[in-house]
């Protein structure tokens, strides 16, 4: 990075515009040219024992070629250190406030839990106990842990794959000229920028299934409701669907817009070729749009295992655990068990499942993603 | 980079140094600013509870504080009730007291208090209920509060025993009961008359079992003549009753008797009541509601909710004591008290403390009680005019009352002062009553876990 803005340095000739545009960067660009150094080429020219005798003094090399590069090297260094210093502090100025949130609140924060993870400590207390890797051993060998990762893994899946191919299919249908369509889209992103607590709480009394209206919708097509509340496994597909009509808007409005950068021209040779309207979505679309599906396939995977508020809301991880992800276990050990250093060492856990999973899409999905 | 001029070298080293230390430096200071726990040796942590009655308080040659902050979740409703007894606090003593909403129910106060507690940004009284004041004592957190209670004149010994007992650890209270309540047994009148049953609620449960068969064909489809919701801070509560009444407890102190004959029997029970006999059916999520609706004839709720119940029905409700099993039974108590925090200045204290005197004293507990539905904390405001009048209006206020002189019970240590246990409990009972696990297996499934907890988050602060 500092590369771009060494002065003599082989890239200096790929410095952006805007540098070779200011004038100590003019003075950077013509350091390759011999004819251009000005001073140095009259100096060198009228007084040959002065410029020896400084180029002795100030280096002891001999009197020749060499010497001079030194000296405008010189002379180039302190001109590029105060443009470099200006630039540090340009860098510090203009991303300083930002660094300094990250330190604070994202960074700190997970170096801290690290360290709390080696602990034994109960959230309240002055004192704490370490223990190793003690956490780490016991979330690996705990029997609840299996049913855990499997919750997290049915309740990502199924919220992930659900909000894209759902998506996607709202998106189509957003995408036609429809009578309304700019209210239907309003409509459909909504939910998103609603509370996500608050919108487990009305989903709640719909899911009532005594008094909710889903047991009403559902009595209209003889179906008795389900025991949304306390059967395995209805609370988690019910937690799900609040998922996916939360998230469904974002996901369209994202693959609205990708639809509509699909070139309207490659669609037309596609009709004229006789395509059908599936085939141009399967040759033409979806190809186009995999970058808009590979970022919301990142994106949602990353909120799907850290979502919290919806289930908070409804189930609180229950009946019997049947709901009760990752994240909301971590949740779950530290205020309400009080083991904030088991609940860090899972947050840990979860962190490098993250990670991992952010890694692996960029390393094999991306590949196959097409840019238009 | 092998082109780099040679004086170019150092100083852009200097500057990337100065740069990393200049972050080293941020970093670290952002790292102490909440550095979190010392660390003690690895023999235990249980240094801290131990510095707790350190050095007493000349408590007379202390100045009260001008201001306190006070956080609750106003139970029941009560956020106009607290902001008035504040007010006729403020009048009487110049203190100003600020009312702060710290969460939703005492859990989310408690998870505030909890994360607060390495900062400054404590209040100087706090809501502490049955599950959690024991855990802000262990961690050194809370004031014994015998000796200012005594300096501030607040009379203690007029606190329902049953009541001020529970904050008793030590030899020390370290907290004043508030809005106390107790499980309630709840009936349709209206149903009991129509099935020809005497107007009371049943004095034990074969009783009920065997109200059974006149009251089922009276209750709507889908209804039944008892039901129950579980969920924490609940199932593992009301249970208490059902496990006392066939002999059996959840522990022993802290020893956990769940693998007992009795425990074992308590489960049996709760199971059969719902699996064998058909008696009870589970709520979805509020039996109050189902309740209230008409759809179940009689269920057990808090005093808390006597006053949305009789608000809410069509039909009139009747109030009893909890049935009694064969070895007995009794009522646990519950709901919340109020405690000070140890790391105030005793300036702060001192002013918290006359606070907690003044909201828990005869009038403004009466007060409190007849418009929230939470017992009385003091005996002297049980037969206060204020109350007189309520029971005489609303008589179902009065079960609660005298359910608590003649049943209650303190609860078992296990539920109360071990961390999770709780929640815990409440799983093995939502194991038996939705899925009809046998509750030999339910217990054992929950027991080291307790255990664990018990292991880790009590027994080295102790």
């Amino acid at each position: 990075m500092t590369t771009v803005f060494t002065p003599g340095s082989p890239g200096s000739s790929g410095a952006p515009p805007r540098a070779s545009s200011s004038p100590a960067a003019a003075d950077d660009t013509s350091a390759g040219s011999p004819a251009a150094d000005h001073s140095a080429t009259v100096t060198s020219a009228a007084e040959p024992a002065a410029r020896q005798a400084g180029a002795d003094a100030t280096t002891g090399g001999p009197p020749s070629g060499p010497a001079d590069r030194e000296v405008q090297a010189l002379r180039r260094s302190r001109l590029g250190a105060r443009r470099r210093r200006r630039n540090l502090l340009w860098a510090l100025l203009l991303a300083g406030p930002n660094v300094l949130l990250l330190l604070v609140f994202v960074y700190r924060p997970l170096l801290q839990s690290f360290y709390l993870s080696t602990l034994q400590w109960n959230l309240g207390s002055p004192v704490a106990r370490p223990v190793g890797l003690g956490n780490y051993v016991e979330w690996f060998t705990a029997p609840t842990t299996g049913r855990i990762v499997t919750t997290t893994l049915v309740f990502t899946l199924a919220t992930v794959g659900g909000a894209m191919v759902l998506g996607l299919g709202l998106a189509l249908l957003l995408n036609r000229r429809l009578r309304g369509r700019g209210v239907a889209r309003t409509v459909a992103f909504a939910p998103y920028v609603l509370s996500g607590f608050a919108v487990g709480i009305l989903w709640l009394f719909m899911f009532d299934p005594r008094y909710g209206l889903v047991q009403e919708l559902l009595g209209w097509i003889g179906v008795a409701s389900p025991q949304w509340y306390t059967q395995r496994p209805w609370p988690l597909v019910m937690i799900v669907v609040v998922y996916l009509w939360k998230n469904l808007g974002y996901v369209a409005l994202i693959y609205l817009a990708g639809l509509q950068s699909v070139p309207q021209d490659l669609k037309d040779a596609a009709a004229l070729d006789g395509a059908s309207s599936a085939r141009t979505l399967r040759s033409i679309v979806l190809p186009l749009l995999t970058p808009t599906t590979f970022f919301l396939l990142v994106t949602m995977l990353l909120a799907s295992l850290q979502s919290f508020d919806i289930i908070k809301a409804m189930t609180q991880g229950g009946p019997l655990g049947s709901t009760t992800t990752l994240m909301y276990s971590i949740y779950e050990e530290s205020f309400v068990n009080g083991r904030a250093g088991y609940a860090s060492a899972v947050a840990t856990v979860l962190f490098l499942v993250l990670l991992a999973v952010t890694g692996v899409q960029m390393r094999f999905v991306q590949r196959k993603v097409h840019y238009a | 980079m092998s082109h780099r001029t040679a004086p170019g070298r150092p100083t852009r080293r200097r500057r990337a140094r100065a740069a990393v230390t200049a972050l080293a430096a941020t970093t670290a200071l952002a790292l102490t600013a909440c550095a979190g726990p010392s660390v003690a040796g690895a023999d235990g942590a249980g240094t801290a509870g131990d510095e707790a009655t350190a050095e007493a308080v000349d408590w007379s040659a202390v100045e009260p504080a001008s201001e306190i902050t006070w956080w609750s979740n106003h139970p029941g409703t009560s956020q106009e009730i607290e902001q008035e007894l504040i007010d006729r606090f403020e009048e009487e003593s110049g203190i100003t007291v600020n009312l702060v909403t710290a969460g939703a129910n005492y859990d989310e106060v408690a998870q505030r208090f909890q994360a607060a507690s390495q900062t400054d940004e404590l209040p100087d009284v706090v809501i502490a209920s049955d599950v959690w004041w024991f855990r802000y004592h262990l961690n050194d957190q809370i004031l014994p509060l015998d000796d200012v209670l005594d300096f501030v004149e607040a009379d203690a010994a007029d606190f329902q025993p049953a009541l001020y007992a529970d904050y008793e650890y030590d030899d020390q209270h370290w907290a004043v009961p508030y809005a106390r309540s107790t499980p309630l047994f709840y009936y349709n009148k209206d149903l009991w008359t129509a099935a020809g049953l005497p107007d009371r609620g049943p004095e034990t449960w074969a009783e009920l079992e065997e109200w059974d068969a006149s009251l089922k064909p009276l209750v709507p489809a889908g209804g039944s003549t008892f039901g129950l919701s579980t969920g924490p801070s609940w199932g593992a509560w009301w249970f208490e009753n059902m496990i006392w009444g066939q002999g059996g407890t959840y522990s022993d102190g802290f020893d956990l008797t769940l693998d007992t004959e009795e425990a074992v029997a308590g489960g049996q029970f709760l199971h059969d009541l719902f699996h064998e006999k058909g008696v009870a059916t589970l709520s979805a999520d509020d039996a109050m509601a189902d309740f209230s609706s008409g759809l179940i004839a009689s269920t057990i709720g808090s005093t808390g909710s006597l006053k949305g119940a009789l608000d809410a029905a069509s039909f009139e409700v009747g109030t009893a004591y909890l049935p009694d099993g064969p070895a007995g039974g009794g009522t646990p108590t519950g709901g919340t008290g109020l405690a000070i925090p140890s790391s105030k200045s005793p300036e702060q204290q001192l002013a918290a403390a006359m606070f907690l005197a003044f909201l828990t004293n005869t009038e403004n507990t009466a007060y409190f009680s007849q418009n929230t539905g939470y017992m009385p904390v003091r005996t002297s405001a049980v037969e206060s005019d204020t109350m007189t009048a309520v029971y005489e209006a609303t008589p179902q206020f009065r079960t609660a009352v005298d359910q608590l002189a003649d049943k209650a019970r303190p609860q078992d240590d296990a539920r109360v002062f071990i961390p999770g246990a709780d929640a815990l409990l409440n799983e093995a009972i939502e194991r038996i009553v939705i899925e009809g696990t046998d509750p030999a297996e339910a217990f054992a499934s929950i027991a080291p876990r307790i255990e664990t907890a018990y292991a880790e988050n009590v027994e080295p602060y102790l």
